[in-house]
C-alpha cells in the first residue's frame, strides 16, 4: 500500500483506553435476537436478554430498550372481563399478588376500568430516542436510510446461501477482507468506502477502526457502548444473525467468516463516509451536540424501568383466570375415567398442543386406545440425512448435540430422476434474465397464465408440488444399526449399537411411565406440517425436532423397539415387551390432518387386525379434529360435516394464496406433566402440551428433571415466542407475512432492503391469547424441590422469575400448589367455581369462535 | 360495443366507489370486488369477442367533450385496436387472478378495504390508459396508475422504509411525467385537433413530408422515451422497481411483475408512428433497451433476495422489448409482453416458496464459493476462463452489486443540484422574501398600468419567481405550511406568467385556479389543525402517523394533495394542460419550465403528505411516565 494510513496514533484515542471493546460487544450481543437461518426454526424466549430479571421487571426493561409494548392494550383486557373470560376473583388474586397497599386497592380497581386510548403506544425507548437518534436529528442526516441499504446488501450477498447467481465471499475470506477487496481491488470502488476519509482505514484491523470511528462520531468513551447498542438496535435482525453465525458457524450450510466486530467496523466506516460526504470533515460529534448530556443512558433504563401497575394486574388476572380453568377442572375430576379394559392399542404422541385434541378424539371414539405424550423426538437424538437430502439435519431439541448420524436409503434401486425433474416444471423458481430468459418468456410465458389460473382457482391440485420432508416415501429404509465404530468425517457415529438403542428406548418408556402392560400394538405418531408458499414452514413442524417433522424419530423408535436384540437387553433391565407387541411408526400431518404409516413392509409381517381398527378410528378422529380446527377459520366451511372440514384443511395446506395453513401453537397455555388419567376426559381446546409421567415410577425425581429440562425450553420457548410476538408484532414479531421477501435463504425482510424480521408473523399469532405457560406437574412438592435444585441454572431462572408458571398437583389427593421462588403456595380456588360438563367434544365446539373454557366430558352428562 | 367500452371503464370506478361507501366488513368488500371483477371481466370478454367478430377493426369512440374553448378541446375519447385488445386481455386475466388470490391472502389484514380500493383504482387507471383515444386521456390514466402504485408501496405505512420507497417511486414517476405532460402539449401543438391515436398513423402515412419538423418530432420522441423509461424502470431509472416491492406480494406481482411495468411499452406501441419515422430515434430507443439489458441482467446476478431478482429479470425482458420495438417488431413485442407479464406475476406470487425449493429440491448449494460470472465464462476460451483477473471480477461484482450506480447518478444529476438551489433560497428569511415579493408585485402593477413595457417581458420574472417557489418547496424540511404555500404559489405564479403572455387566456386560468386554490386552502386547514405540540423543527424526519390518529383529516389532506398536484379529480388537471397549451403557443421554453415546476411541486407536496400521514404514531404512552 503506497498511501500512508491516516494519522491515527495511539495518542488520538488514548482516552479510549478505558473502553474495552470486547466486553462491550459481549454486553451488546446480549440484547440481540437469537433467531437462526429460517430453514430451522427454534422457538425461544424472545426476551432472553432480560431473563435474569423477574418477568414483569424484565418485560418493562425490554420495553424501554426496544420501544415495544409490554402488554395488550387495557381495552382488550376490559373486553375480556366483559365477556367473562377474566373473573373478578382473578383480579382480586392479581391485586393481592401485586404488592399494592391495601388502602390503594379501591383506587386501583377504578383505574383498571378507566379508558385510556394512548396506552398502547410504545414508550420512549433507547432504540428510538437515544443519543444516536437525538444526534442525527440535530445533524439532519437520515443516516439509517443511507447506510442500511448499503450494509444490508453487502451482508446479504456475503452470507447468501444460494439465491444470487454470483457468490460474493471467497473461501476463507472474512467479511472485513471482502469489503477491503471490493474497495481496494476493484476498478469501480465500493460506495461509500471509496471516500478518501475512510478508504485507507479499511487496511487497519477492525479493533482500531472501531475505536477511531467511535472517537470521531461519539467523542466520549462513556457513550461508546451505548452508541454501538443503539446503532445495532436499528437493525436487530441482521446484527443478531451475524452474532449467531459468529458463535455457531454450523448454522449456515455454506460457512461464512463473519463477526459482530466486523459488522460494527464496516457499519461505522460507512457512517463516517456518509457523514463526511454530507456534512463535511468536521461534522459535529455526539459529544459536541447541545443537550447530549440530557439523554438517558442504558443504565438509567435498567434501573428505572417502571412496571405499569394496572396493566400488570390485568395481565396477571387474565392469566390466573385462564389457568384456574384447568386447576378447577383438575380438582373436580375424579380419577375414575381410567379405562377399565386393558388397552388394545397404545399410541405415543408428541407433547405438542396440536396433538391434544387428536388424542382426545381417539380416546372418545375407542376407549380401548391409550395415549401417551412425550417430546416428539421420542428420546432419540440424531442427525438425519434423508434419501434426497444433501445435508444432514439434527432431529432433536437444540439443547442436545447429537452424536449419531442416520442415513436413509432406498429399498428399490431407482433410476436417477433428477435430470428429468430439473426440467420444465420448475423453470419459474429462479428468474432467468438474459437470452435464455428472452426465449423462455416468449415461449413459456403464456403457459404460466394457465398455471396461474389453475393454482388460484383450483388449489390442492398437484401442479405446484414441492416435496416436503414430511411426505416421506414409504419405500425407504433407515440405516440404524451401527456396523463399526468408525467416525464419519464430521465425527459422528453412523447408526446406533444395540445397547445404545436399548438406552434410548428405555429412557423414553421410563419417562412416560410405561414399563409393563404393553398393548399388542403400539403406534408411535410423530408430526409434521405441510404448507405451500410459506417461508416459515419450519416453524410449523415439530418444535422438539428443531423445526423438522418427527418422522425419522418415530421410524427409528419403532424399528428399535421391535428389534429382538434390543428387547433382550430391555428385558434384562426389567422392561419386558412381550413378543405379541409390535411397534408401528406414523406421521400426523397437522395442517392436512392426514396420517402416514411407515415401513409397511415391516408391519405387514404382523397380524394387522388391531392396526386396521386403529387406522379406522384414526381416520374418524382426524376428521373430527379437522372440524374442531375449522371453527377458527373464518373462511372455512360453515356446515358441520367432517368431510367438508377435512377437505377444507387439505385445500388450505396446498393453496398458494393461503397465509394460514394452520394456526400452529396459537393459544397454547397449559403443559400437564402427569398420568393421562389426570387429563383424560377433559376438553382442553387444543391448548395443552401433554407429557406422560408417572410419579410412582420416579421416587428420586430424576425423571422429572429430565422431562423439565426438555419441556421448559421447548414448550416455554414456544409459549413466550407466541406471547411476545402477539403483544408487539412489529417489534418482537415479524409483522404481517404478506410483504415478506426471502433474503439469501437466511430469513425474511420487508421489501428488498429491509432488516431481517425475527419472531413470528402476524398470521401465526393473531388469535393467540398471550399468557404464560402453566406447567402442572403431578408430583409431591417436596420431591419437586429436590428436582428443581438439580435443574440447570439457566432453566431454574424460568421458574424462579416466573417466565413459566408451575403448579404441583399431589398424585393422590390432587391438592394444588403454586410455585414461587419463596416457596409453595396452596392454590385456593373459589368454592362456587365449577367446570362445565358436556357429553361430546362436538357439542362444545358448535358455533364457538374464540377460545373455550375447559370442559369435563362425561358420557352420562 | 361503445357501451361495453364504457363499462370496462366505469366498472372499476364503481367497484372503488362501492367499496368506499359500503365496504364496512371484509365479507362485503369481498362480495363487491367479486361481482365487479366478474362484471368487468364479462364486459372485457364480450368486448373482445365482438371486436374479433367484427374482424379486428380499429374502433374509436368519442363519448363527450369535457372542456372546449377556442381551438382547445378535451374530449373523452376511447380507442380499441389490437394493441389495446392484447393489453385488455392481460388486464382481465391478471386482475381476476389477483382479486381471487387476495380474497384469502389479505384475510384479516388491517388495510383490507384500503387495499381493494387502491387495486380498483389501479384497474381504473389501467383501463383508461389502455383504452385511451388521445394522449390527454392516457395521461389521466397514467396519473391514476401512478398514485395507486404510490399508495400500495406505502401500504404498510407504519414502517419508514415502505414510505420512503413509495416516495422514491413517486419521484421517478413524477419526473417522467414531464415527458408525458410536455408530450401531450406537443401533440396539441404538432397535430392540432388530430392528436387522436386513431389519426396518428394516417397522419404519418399520407403526408409525405412529416406533419412536423424533424427536430420537433425528435424532441417529442425523447419526451415519450423519458415517460416510458420511467414507468417501465428502464435506463437510467432501473433502481426504483426492486425497491417498490414493499406492498403485499400480490400487489407487487400485479404492478411490478405484470402490468404497471409494461405500461411504458404500451406508450411506445401507441406512439409508434411518432418516433419510428427516423433511424436516429430508433437508435436511441435501442440504446435505452440495450443499456438496460446489460445493467439489469448483471444486477440480477447479484440479487440475494428473491423479489429483487425477479424485478431485475423483468426489467431485462422489458429492455428486450424496447430493443424489439426499435426494430419495429411490434407483434413480437405483444407476445413477449404477455409471456413476461404472466411469468413474472406467477414468479412473484410463488416467491415465498424459494426456501422450500432451494433446500428441498435442489438440496444444498452446489455453487463454488467465488465470483463466477458463469454466463460470461462459458463464452471465454478455456485457457483464460479461470484466470480472469481478480480485479476485473471484483469490478464486475461491484458494478452488479451497486446496480450500475444508477441511483447515485440520477440523484447527483437531478436532485442534488435542485436541492442545493432550493436550500439557498430557503436561507433567506421569510420577511425578506415577502417584502421583495410585494415590492416586485407593486413594480409589476405600476409597469403594467403605465404600459411602459410589454406584458410578455414581465412573464420572465414571474416565471423565475415560480421556479424559485418550487425549489424552495422542494428543499424545505422544517415547515410544512411553507411547503404547501410555496407549492400553491408556484402554481398560481405559473398561471400569472401565462396570463402575462396571453391575456386572453384569463378564463382558462381562472378555471385552473378553481382547482388549485380550494385544494391549497383545504390543505392549510388540515395543517392548522395539527396538534400544536408537534414541533416540526425539532424532528424533521419523524413520520407523524396521522392516518392512524386522525384518518378523516388525513383523507382530507390526501384529497387536497391530489388537487394541488393536478391529479384528474379537479379542474386543475385540465387547467395544467390548458396552461401548457397557452404558454406553448407563445414560447415553448415557458411550457417546459412550467411542466418542470409542476413536477417538483408534486414531489414536495407528496413529501409533506407522507411526513404527516404515514408512520407509527409518535405520541408516547404517558402511562409509563406517571405510573409509579
Amino acid at each position: 500500500m503506497t498511501v500512508a494510513p491516516p494519522k491515527i496514533s495511539l495518542d488520538d484515542y488514548s482516552d479510549t483506553q478505558t473502553f474495552d471493546l470486547n466486553a462491550a460487544i459481549q454486553h451488546i450481543s446480549h440484547w440481540l435476537p437469537t433467531q437462526g437461518p429460517i430453514k430451522d426454526f427454534i422457538h425461544h424466549n424472545t426476551l432472553h436478554a432480560v431473563q435474569h430479571h423477574p418477568f414483569h421487571k424484565g418485560v418493562a426493561i425490554a420495553a424501554k430498550v426496544f420501544g415495544a409494548r409490554s402488554y395488550l392494550p387495557a381495552a382488550d383486557y376490559q373486553a375480556m372481563h366483559q365477556q367473562g373470560r377474566i373473573k373478578n376473583f382473578a383480579i382480586n388474586w392479581a391485586i393481592a399478588h401485586s404488592g399494592c397497599a391495601s388502602a390503594e386497592i379501591p383506587a386501583l380497581w377504578k383505574k383498571l376500568f378507566a379508558v385510556d386510548s394512548c396506552d398502547h403506544y410504545p414508550p420512549v425507548s433507547l432504540a428510538n430516542h437515544g443519543i444516536r437518534n437525538n444526534w442525527l436529528t440535530y445533524l439532519e442526516v437520515d443516516l439509517n436510510s443511507l447506510a442500511h441499504p448499503l450494509l444490508f446488501r453487502l451482508l446479504a450477498n456475503f452470507l447468501d446461501q444460494g439465491i444470487s447467481h454470483w457468490t460474493l465471499s471467497k473461501a476463507d475470506e472474512s467479511f472485513w477482507e471482502c469489503v477491503w477487496r471490493l474497495t481496494h481491488n476493484s476498478l469501480l470502488p465500493l460506495y461509500p468506502f471509496n471516500d478518501a476519509s475512510v478508504r485507507d482505514l479499511l487496511s487497519l484491523p477492525t479493533h482500531d477502526v472501531i475505536l477511531f470511528c467511535l472517537q470521531r462520531i461519539v467523542g466520549s468513551p462513556a457513550w461508546y457502548e451505548q452508541y454501538l447498542l443503539e446503532m445495532l438496535l436499528a437493525h436487530p435482525g441482521w446484527a443478531g444473525m451475524v452474532r449467531l453465525i459468529e458463535l455457531d458457524p454450523n448454522a449456515l450450510l455454506e460457512h461464512r467468516q463473519i463477526s459482530l466486530e466486523q459488522l460494527i467496523a464496516v457499519e461505522l466506516l460507512a457512517e463516517l463516509a456518509i457523514l463526511t460526504k454530507k456534512r463535511g470533515v468536521n461534522f459535529v460529534s455526539i459529544a459536541q451536540t447541545p443537550h447530549a448530556n440530557d439523554i438517558a443512558l442504558l443504565s438509567d433504563y435498567e434501573d428505572k424501568a417502571i412496571v405499569p401497575l394496572t396493566l400488570k394486574v390485568w395481565h396477571e388476572a387474565m392469566e390466573y383466570s385462564l389457568h384456574s380453568e384447568l386447576l378447577i377442572a383438575l380438582k373436580s375430576q375424579n380419577g375414575s375415567t381410567k379405562p377399565k379394559e386393558t388397552p388394545i392399542v397404545q399410541a405415543f404422541f408428541c407433547i405438542d398442543d396440536r396433538e391434544c385434541s387428536l388424542r382426545r378424539y381417539l380416546e372418545e371414539l375407542n376407549p380401548a386406545i391409550e395415549t401417551f405424550g412425550a417430546a416428539g423426538f421420542f428420546g432419540i437424538d440424531f442427525l438425519y440425512q434423508g434419501f434426497d437430502d444433501a445435508y444432514p439435519v439434527a432431529q432433536c431439541p437444540n439443547i442436545l448435540t447429537p452424536k449419531h448420524l442416520i442415513m436413509e436409503s432406498n429399498l428399490q434401486p431407482e433410476i436417477d430422476k433428477n435430470a428429468v425433474s430439473e426440467g420444465l416444471s420448475d423453470l419459474h423458481i429462479k428468474p432467468h434474465s438474459l437470452f435464455r430468459g428472452w426465449l423462455f418468456t416468449q415461449i413459456l410465458g403464456l403457459g404460466y397464465a394457465v398455471r396461474m389460473l389453475w393454482d388460484v382457482f383450483r388449489p390442492g391440485s398437484q401442479l405446484l408440488s414441492i416435496k416436503k420432508l414430511s411426505e416421506v416415501d414409504a419405500h425407504t429404509h433407515l440405516h440404524l444399526l451401527r456396523e463399526n465404530d468408525e467416525l464419519t468425517a464430521d465425527g459422528k457415529l453412523l447408526g446406533f449399537s444395540l445397547t445404545e438403542m436399548a438406552d434410548k428406548i428405555e429412557g423414553l418408556l421410563r419417562n412416560i411411565g410405561l414399563t409393563k402392560d404393553f398393548a399388542p400394538l403400539v403406534v408411535v405418531v410423530a408430526h409434521g406440517s405441510s404448507s405451500t408458499n410459506n417461508p416459515h414452514f419450519a416453524a410449523y413442524d415439530c418444535g422438539a425436532c428443531s423445526g423438522k417433522p418427527g418422522a425419522p424419530n418415530a421410524r427409528a423408535f419403532a424399528w428399535m423397539a421391535n428389534h429382538e436384540g434390543v428387547r433382550e437387553i430391555l428385558r434384562e433391565r426389567g422392561i419386558d415387551i412381550p413378543v405379541s407387541s409390535h411397534f408401528v411408526a406414523a406421521l400426523h400431518n397437522t395442517s392436512r390432518d392426514e396420517i402416514t404409516y411407515f415401513d409397511k413392509h415391516l408391519y405387514e409381517q404382523y397380524p394387522t387386525d388391531v392396526l386396521q381398527i386403529f387406522q379406522k378410528t384414526m381416520q374418524d378422529a382426524l376428521q373430527k379434529n379437522a372440524l374442531e380446527r375449522c371453527r377458527w377459520f373464518e373462511l372455512g366451511p360453515t356446515a358441520h360435516s367432517g368431510d367438508e372440514a377435512h377437505e377444507h384443511v387439505v385445500t388450505r395446506a396446498s393453496s398458494i394464496f393461503e397465509p394460514r395453513p394452520e394456526l400452529n401453537h396459537s393459544n397454547n397455555l397449559y403443559c400437564v406433566v402427569g398420568r393421562r388419567a389426570l387429563t383424560r376426559g377433559l376438553f382442553l381446546d387444543r391448548r395443552s402440551f401433554l407429557h406422560s409421567y408417572d410419579a410412582a415410577t420416579d421416587p428420586e425425581g430424576q425423571l422429572i428433571v429430565k422431562i423439565l429440562s426438555a419441556i421448559i425450553p421447548v414448550c416455554g420457548g414456544i409459549n413466550l415466542e407466541y406471547m411476545f410476538s402477539r403483544i408487539d408484532n412489529s417489534i418482537y414479531g415479524a409483522g404481517t407475512k404478506l410483504p415478506h421477501n426471502v433474503i439469501g435463504l437466511l430469513g425474511v425482510a420487508n421489501g428488498v432492503e429491509g432488516d431481517l424480521r425475527t419472531g413470528l408473523p402476524s398470521q401465526m399469532i393473531e388469535v393467540h391469547e398471550p399468557s404464560r405457560l402453566l406447567i402442572v406437574i403431578e408430583q409431591k412438592t417436596a420431591l419437586l424441590d429436590k428436582a428443581f435444585a438439580k435443574l440447570d441454572a439457566a432453566l431454574k431462572e424460568w421458574l424462579d422469575h416466573d417466565w413459566v408458571r408451575v403448579v404441583a398437583c399431589h398424585p393422590d389427593t390432587r391438592e394444588l400448589f403454586f410455585y414461587h421462588r419463596t416457596g409453595w403456595e396452596a392454590v385456593e380456588l373459589p368454592l362456587d367455581a365449577i367446570t362445565p360438563i358436556a357429553r361430546h367434544s362436538e357439542h362444545i365446539i358448535v358455533g364457538q369462535q374464540a377460545t373455550i373454557p375447559v370442559h369435563l366430558l362425561r358420557s352420562n352428562a | 360495443m361503445n357501451s361495453l367500452l364504457l363499462a370496462c371503464q366505469i366498472l372499476p370506478l364503481l367497484g372503488l366507489v362501492l367499496i368506499a361507501l359500503l365496504g364496512n366488513s371484509e365479507k362485503k368488500i369481498a362480495a363487491i370486488s367479486f361481482w365487479t371483477t366478474h362484471a368487468m371481466g364479462l364486459s372485457i370478454i364480450s368486448l373482445l369477442v365482438i371486436w374479433v367478430s367484427l374482424g379486428f377493426p380499429d374502433h374509436e369512440y368519442e363519448w363527450f367533450t369535457l372542456y372546449e374553448r377556442g381551438s382547445y378541446q378535451f374530449p373523452i375519447l376511447f380507442y380499441l385496436d389490437r394493441i389495446s385488445a392484447v393489453y385488455l386481455f392481460a388486464v382481465w386475466l391478471i386482475f381476476s387472478v389477483i382479486v381471487r388470490y387476495c380474497r384469502n391472502y389479505l384475510h384479516r389484514e388491517a388495510g383490507y378495504k384500503r387495499f381493494f380500493m387502491t387495486i380498483f383504482g389501479f384497474a381504473l387507471g389501467l383501463n383508461m390508459v389502455v383504452l385511451s383515444g388521445s394522449i390527454d386521456m392516457l395521461f389521466a390514466g397514467w396519473e391514476i396508475v401512478g398514485i395507486s402504485s404510490f399508495l400500495l408501496i406505502a401500504f404498510y405505512r407504519h414502517r419508514v422504509q415502505p414510505v420512503r420507497n413509495a416516495l422514491r417511486a413517486y419521484t421517478v414517476y413524477r419526473f417522467c411525467d414531464i415527458g408525458l405532460l410536455l408530450g401531450a402539449w406537443m401533440s396539441h401543438l404538432l397535430f392540432h385537433e388530430s392528436d387522436h391515436f386513431s389519426n396518428l398513423s394516417v397522419l404519418f402515412e399520407h403526408s409525405a413530408p412529416t406533419p412536423a419538423s424533424y427536430p420537433a418530432l425528435f424532441l417529442m420522441s425523447m419526451l415519450i422515451f423519458i415517460a416510458a423509461s420511467g414507468k417501465s424502470a428502464q435506463f437510467p431509472f432501473c433502481f426504483w422497481l426492486p425497491r417498490a416491492m414493499e406492498g403485499p406480494t400480490p400487489s407487487s406481482a400485479i404492478f411490478y411483475g405484470a402490468l404497471s411495468v409494461h405500461l411504458g411499452v404500451f406508450l411506445l406501441l401507441r406512439t409508434m408512428p411518432i418516433w419510428s419515422y427516423h433511424y436516429l430515434t430508433r437508435t436511441v430507443l435501442f440504446l435505452i433497451g440495450f443499456l438496460t439489458v446489460i445493467i439489469a441482467s448483471l444486477a440480477e446476478k447479484t440479487q440475494s433476495n428473491i423479489k429483487g431478482q425477479v424485478a431485475y429479470a423483468s426489467i431485462t425482458q422489458v429492455g428486450f422489448m424496447f430493443m424489439e420495438l426499435a426494430f419495429g417488431l411490434d407483434m413480437l413485442v405483444l407476445v413477449h409482453f404477455l409471456g413476461n407479464a404472466f411469468l413474472r406475476c406467477y414468479q412473484l406470487l410463488v416467491s415465498p416458496s424459494i426456501v422450500a425449493h432451494m433446500l428441498r429440491i435442489e438440496g444444498a448449494i452446489d455453487r463454488t464459493p467465488d465470483v463466477k460470472p458463469s454466463s460470461m465464462q462459458t463464452y471465454l476460451p478455456l485457457s483464460i476462463r479461470d484466470t480472469l483477473p481478480e480485479v476485473l471480477q471484483n469490478t464486475l461484482y461491484v458494478f452488479a452489486l451497486q446496480e450500475g450506480n444508477l441511483e447515485l447518478l440520477v440523484r447527483s444529476m437531478l436532485w442534488i443540484p435542485l436541492k442545493k438551489i432550493g436550500a439557498n433560497i430557503n436561507r433567506v428569511r421569510v420577511s425578506v422574501k415577502i417584502s421583495v415579493g410585494v415590492s416586485a408585485l407593486l413594480v409589476l402593477i405600476v409597469l403594467l398600468k403605465t404600459a411602459l413595457i410589454n406584458s410578455t417581458y414581465l412573464a420572465a420574472p414571474v416565471a423565475l419567481a415560480m421556479v424559485m417557489a418550487s425549489l424552495s418547496a422542494f428543499s424545505q424540511k422544517h415547515s410544512f405550511r411553507q411547503v404547501w404555500s410555496a407549492v400553491a404559489l408556484s402554481a398560481l405564479l405559473a398561471g400569472g406568467s401565462v396570463w402575462l403572455l396571453q391575456p386572453t387566456a384569463l378564463q382558462d386560468l381562472l378555471f385552473f385556479s378553481t382547482g388549485i386554490i380550494p385544494s391549497w386552502l383545504l390543505g392549510m386547514l388540515v395543517l392548522s389543525k395539527l396538534p400544536k405540540k408537534e414541533n416540526f423543527i425539532d424532528s424533521p424526519f419523524a413520520y407523524r402517523g396521522m392516518a392512524e390518529t386522525n384518518p378523516k383529516l388525513s383523507l382530507v389532506l390526501f384529497i387536497s394533495f391530489l388537487g394541488l398536484v393536478g391529479f384528474p379529480i379537479t379542474p386543475a388537471f385540465i387547467g395544467e394542460d390548458l396552461l401548457l397549451y397557452h404558454a406553448s403557443s407563445q414560447y415553448a421554453w415557458m411550457a417546459a419550465l412550467i411542466a418542470i415546476c409542476f413536477v417538483i411541486n408534486g414531489i414536495a407536496a407528496a413529501r409533506v403528505f407522507l411526513r404527516i400521514c404515514m408512520g407509527r404514531p409518535s405520541e408516547i404512552s404517558e402511562l409509563l411516565k406517571h405510573t409509579a
